[in-house]
């Protein structure tokens, strides 16, 4: 009897938990990190009599949480992929927009520069012209900068969230060391705190949305969180911090370092895996640093290039040209690492050749004093110099060492130039990290706005010979160094179709009859003849430049005695063949020499090869590049998280079909307990009224 | 979507799912009308680089054959100044030639000839005046490869009696886009020393020996000498009604060649040996003594030919005189004549390069126009397929998640 009644009252405790059960899952239906429970049933053992066991009843023997552990960890790491993947898209995005292309581009700016440069040379008296290049000229400055200034805003508030970031780590790394603790404590009691394993897996997974980690349990129910591969963030209830910090050559907040016990352990990079701090510094280190030196290269070599021909040319009053653009220095965007044996100060860098400019930071590591290597960061290639203090350094086809100042050169790296400007040499393990274009683009502006002050005519001029009779065209005159003082002019006179002889040759005057003869060289139209000197040239009274000052390409057939000579533009000295000045008199100002050179920068193969127009092109398909391929990537690892995702909340997520089933089920199941109360009951009465007879 | 089999559903992940599929469905929707709005299939760069590129590099090209047409617009313009200048030049030079000619008639008085020597110095007048043109911005037009100015000043000083050019010589090159500014004005107007050869008449005062004009028969063969020719003997008597005449030619460089015995109808032309690349007349009865110096002529301008022409013929005193000084000015002006002449018809062809190179650059702007829009414009008919395709789908997922949502086992539960 009191069986019967034992066994409903069971039945109705255990149906009920059950109840309770499915009806917390429903509540708990959209609780982030919540996992389905069960009421685990098992029989009371039963009761041994002669007639065997009698069954007890049921009894609820625990609550059990729908878990998998391997579909937990798949799920954390795959999300910690896809936000690291998606954070470093998003900010290609951002940062992909600063690089506009079409008409309001800093291509089409740079481009339309130049060819404001056509207007000039059609009327280089105009003023009206000149000032429109000039405005020209500032409106390329204005959008470098501009966009200089948009790539410094993003570096800030990317350093902002990565800080903000990097803090809510430690928070949740903390939290989960006080759950930890909390669990440890709950250990004891026999039963699963399923609430707070919950809370903990929630906060694991919070922290992948950042890290990616790894969780190791250890037996007193705790879990240790590890990151970068093998680096405690949590140990049972104590938390690590992790701070940003600076690299070995003091670049500001570009690694992240682990602060344990008062001990700062830099994480590297590589090992981080996934989330979303990881793909941020990835962005900032790798897609950023190259835009930026992408941009500074591009800028650098367009301001560096106009400001070098520019120079060349003459302006309205007959001076040379000055700078078009303020002149980005790049001395000293050298920096050594903390342990070097010299500072950063003993290297400077210099320009040697803007056309072989690779957008790239560069490392210079000091294997002795007197040898190293200079690795392009960009692909890692490495280059091998050697370093004898007093003799000439020596890379491959590169020597340079000026023994009349005393500086060691370094070997020229992509178009630049290593000095090392103090006596004292580096000794091995030094380390200097260059940076010549990351700030290159920053501080770009117009540098002045006068129109007179535009160098449009060029400093050489060239005249045919009054009595030439073959064909002869001149086809460009370049210049390549402003004459210095009054250089006697060239006369380049043909003996025949094919050759000719020069009037700087000491035995110019001896052809054809008296020995010894001029040197004779090879004439072919359209091939330029360069200002550089015969070997046997008098070297007083003027003192020429090492390396040619002009070069001009003639095209046609000559015919013999046809001459061509060149000379300053200003050189008003009297030719004593005509008895007239040697420019005739012409006037400078109707020339516009420099402004076709300026023009033709248009063309000058400059970066990788391409044109300087083309540049930009380039640039901003690199970029996109990159864009794209992380937003494919970041496509396809949202699509793996969403999947792995729907895994595991296929095991621990809740089912409100399959929670309507199951309160049917206890329902019933409680009902019919009831009835075996009732039954129990009825019986009792039957047994009463039939005793009370 | 990968499944476990017989998978239970996480509802919440279910409804995650399901707005992630619409909101994605959305933005899909929204980047297609972004894209159809724009008339862009490519608008930023990550949407195709490679295209991206391609439209960035047609767009400079574009720009710069505009910029280009531009400037080779100016250029055919004043080429075409000069050229229409230059036909000035020798229309004037005709009837200049067609007045020193008439000035020639035997039957002219001075008075006459003087009238004619003012209608010629209008002429000359409007020659100089044309030489000196300028561009409308202002640039001389035969400024050759640079020049003050006023390329062309009269003689300034009586050391330097002629014309000079204050500019350079020579003549520019065209490139594939664009032809020269200018002409070469030295080459139009002045004559140069190998182009010009005076003779120093014959002074002897019995002779009716003339020399005729000196031409340049062979300019290859030109050395720059001045020679001297003298008549050495005259046998009037070995070859009844002809003259054989010796000569020696002294050539300041080439020295003296003697020439024996060369006969001619008597007081009739007889042509001089020995003028390397140069050909000469002589006509009349000879003396012996006779001598005519062949000279390259300094470097002359064609407004000094004309200058001359006119002072001689406006102060020659009898018809004789003024033959002989007509019979001068001819070969001079014809000198001229063909000198303009060849610049001229070096204008039309830098004219005719140019309407080649616009019909050229037009062409390559059509082209790169061509290529930039199939670079990043989007098809619109692919574009509307596309985006109705897409709405559809949109509408599709909508309704099917209102319909999936509205079923659950609760309604069911009364």
């Amino acid at each position: 009897m009191s069986g019967i009644l034992n066994v409903g009252t069971r039945a109705l405790q255990a149906n009920q938990i059950a109840l309770q059960t499915a009806g917390n899952n429903i509540a708990n239906v959209n609780t982030p990190g919540y996992s389905r429970q069960t009421a685990v049933m098992q029989t009371v053992p039963g009761q041994f009599t002669g007639s065997g066991y009698i069954g007890k009843g049921v009894e609820v023997s625990t609550i059990e949480r729908a878990y998998s552990e391997f579909l937990t960890r798949q799920s954390a790491l795959a999300s910690a992929t896809s936000s690291g993947d998606t954070a470093r898209s998003d900010k290609l995005t951002q940062l992909e927009t600063l690089f506009q292309g079409g008409k309001d581009g800093l291509g089409a700016a740079v481009s339309d520069m130049l060819n404001a440069f056509s207007d000039v040379a059609t009327a280089p008296t105009d003023l009206t012209a000149r000032t429109v290049a000039l405005t020209r000229v500032s409106e390329t400055a204005q959008r470098m900068s501009n966009t200089a200034t948009s790539m410094d805003d993003l570096q800030q508030s990317l350093t902002l969230e990565l800080k903000n970031k990097v803090t809510s780590i430690n928070s949740l790394a903390t939290g989960i060391a006080s759950v930890n603790e909390k669990i440890a404590r709950a250990q004891g009691n026999g039963q699963p705190p399923n609430d707070l394993l919950d809370q903990r897996d929630q906060l694991v997974s919070d922290l992948n949305q950042y890290i990616q980690t790894t969780s190791i349990p250890a037996t007193d129910g705790t879990v240790g969180i590890f990151i970068g591969g093998s680096q405690a963030l949590v140990l049972g209830n104590t938390a690590a911090a992790l701070s940003l910090t600076a690299d070995d050559f003091g670049v500001q907040n570009n690694k992240l370092a682990l602060i344990r016990n008062g001990v700062s352990n830099t994480l590297n990079e590589n090992t981080l895996g996934g989330g979303e701090v990881p793909g941020l510094l990835r962005f900032q280190n790798t897609d950023m640093a190259e835009a930026r030196n992408l941009l500074g290269r591009y800028s650098l070599a367009v301001t560096t290039s106009m400001n070098d021909q520019h120079k060349l040319g003459l302006d309205l009053d007959g001076n040379p040209g000055g700078n078009l653009f303020t002149p980005s220095d790049i001395t000293n965007n050298v920096s050594g690492a903390a342990t070097n044996s010299v500072g950063a100060g003993s290297l400077t860098l210099g320009i040697s050749d803007i056309s072989r400019f690779a957008a790239s930071d560069y490392e210079v590591n000091f294997s002795s004093a007197t040898a190293g290597t200079a690795t392009r960061k960009s692909d890692g290639s490495l280059t091998a110099f050697t370093f004898t203090a007093g003799t000439a350094l020596t890379n491959g086809t590169f020597a340079f060492y000026d023994p009349s100042t005393g500086v060691n050169d370094l070997p020229a790296i992509d178009g630049l130039t290593l000095n090392s400007v103090t006596t004292s040499a580096p000794s091995a393990g030094d380390r200097f990290l260059l940076k010549p274009f990351s700030t290159a683009t920053g501080n770009i502006s117009a540098e002045f706005s006068s129109p007179r002050a535009l160098a449009v005519a060029s400093p050489w001029a060239g005249k045919m010979g009054a009595s030439n009779t073959g064909s002869l065209q001149l086809s460009g005159l370049e210049t390549r160094n402003q004459p210095v003082g009054t250089p006697p002019p060239v006369t380049i006179k043909f003996i025949n179709a094919n050759q000719y002889i020069r009037s700087d040759d000491t035995n110019y005057a001896n052809y054809p009859a008296t020995l010894p003869l001029p040197l004779v060289y090879a004439y072919v139209s359209g091939t330029p003849i360069e200002a550089s000197l015969p070997s046997n040239y008098p070297t007083t009274p003027y003192t020429y430049a090492a390396v040619s000052d002009w070069s001009v390409t003639l095209q046609g057939a000559p015919k013999p005695n046809d001459t061509y000579t060149v000379f300053g533009i200003k050189d008003t000295t009297t030719d004593p063949s005509t008895g007239r000045p040697h420019n005739n008199g012409i006037d400078l100002t109707l020339t516009s020499g420099n402004a076709n050179a300026m023009m033709n920068l248009r063309d000058a193969a400059m970066f990788d090869g391409a044109s300087l127009t083309d540049g930009y092109a380039g640039l901003i398909a690199q970029i996109g590049i990159r864009s794209q391929s992380a937003s494919y990537t970041a496509g396809v690892s949202s699509a793996i998280a969403a999947s792995v995702e729907k895994n595991r909340t296929a095991v621990s997520g809740v089912n409100l079909d399959e929670e309507a089933a199951k309160l049917l089920q206890y329902q019933q199941a409680y009902q019919a307990s009831a009835k075996v109360i009732q039954i129990a009951q009825s019986i009792f009465d039957t047994l009463i009224q039939t005793m009370s007879r | 979507m990968s499944t476990l089999s017989n998978a239970r559903l996480g509802s919440a992940n279910a409804y995650d799912t399901a707005v992630n599929n619409i909101t994605s469905r959305q933005s899909a929707l929204s980047t297609l009308q972004e894209q159809l709005s724009s008339g862009k299939r490519v608008v930023r760069a990550s949407d195709d680089p490679t295209s991206a590129a391609i439209a960035e590099r047609a767009l400079t090209r574009i720009s710069r054959i505009a910029t280009d047409q531009r400037a080779l617009t100016s250029q055919v313009s004043s080429i075409t100044q000069a050229e229409s200048a230059l036909g000035d030049v020798t229309d004037a030079l005709q009837r200049f030639r067609e007045l020193t000619v008439s000035a020639g008639n035997g039957a002219y008085s001075t008075a006459e000839r003087k009238s004619v020597a003012i209608e010629l110095q209008g002429l000359r007048d409007q020659i100089f005046a044309l030489s000196n043109t300028k561009d409308s911005n202002g640039l001389p037009l035969f400024s050759a490869l640079g020049s003050a100015l006023t390329p062309f000043v009269s003689p300034q000083q009586a050391a330097a009696p002629d014309y000079t050019f204050n500019g350079l010589p020579g003549q520019m090159a065209s490139t594939a886009v664009s032809v020269p500014f200018a002409l070469d004005g030295n080459s139009a107007f002045m004559l140069t020393s190998t182009q010009a050869y005076t003779v120093a008449a014959n002074t002897t005062p019995t002779s009716t020996l003339t020399n005729s004009q000196v031409t340049i028969s062979n300019p290859s063969a030109l050395t720059g000498d001045t020679y001297t020719v003298t008549v050495t003997g005259i046998d009037l008597a070995s070859s009844p009604g002809n003259t054989l005449l010796s000569y020696d030619v002294t050539g300041t460089v080439s020295g003296t060649t003697s020439y024996t015995s060369i006969p001619y109808a008597t007081g009739q032309t007889v042509a001089v040996n020995g003028l390397s690349g140069l050909s000469m007349n002589l006509t009349g009865n000879p003396v012996l003594g006779d001598s005519f110096t062949v000279t390259p002529g300094p470097s002359v301008s064609l407004f000094n030919v004309l200058d001359t022409a006119i002072q001689s013929i406006g102060n020659a005193p009898d018809s004789n005189t003024a033959g002989q000084a007509v019979s001068q000015a001819l070969g001079d002006i014809d000198l001229g004549l063909a000198k303009v002449g060849a610049i001229r018809s070096q204008a039309g062809e830098l004219l005719n390069r140019a309407d080649r190179i616009s019909g050229n650059q037009d062409k390559r702007s059509i082209q790169m126009e061509a290529d930039r829009s199939r670079a990043e414009d989007l098809d619109m008919v692919k574009g509307i397929s596309d985006f109705q395709k897409q709405q559809t789908g949109y509408q599709v997922a909508m309704q099917t998640y209102a319909q999936i949502q509205k079923l659950s086992l609760f309604d069911f539960i009364r």
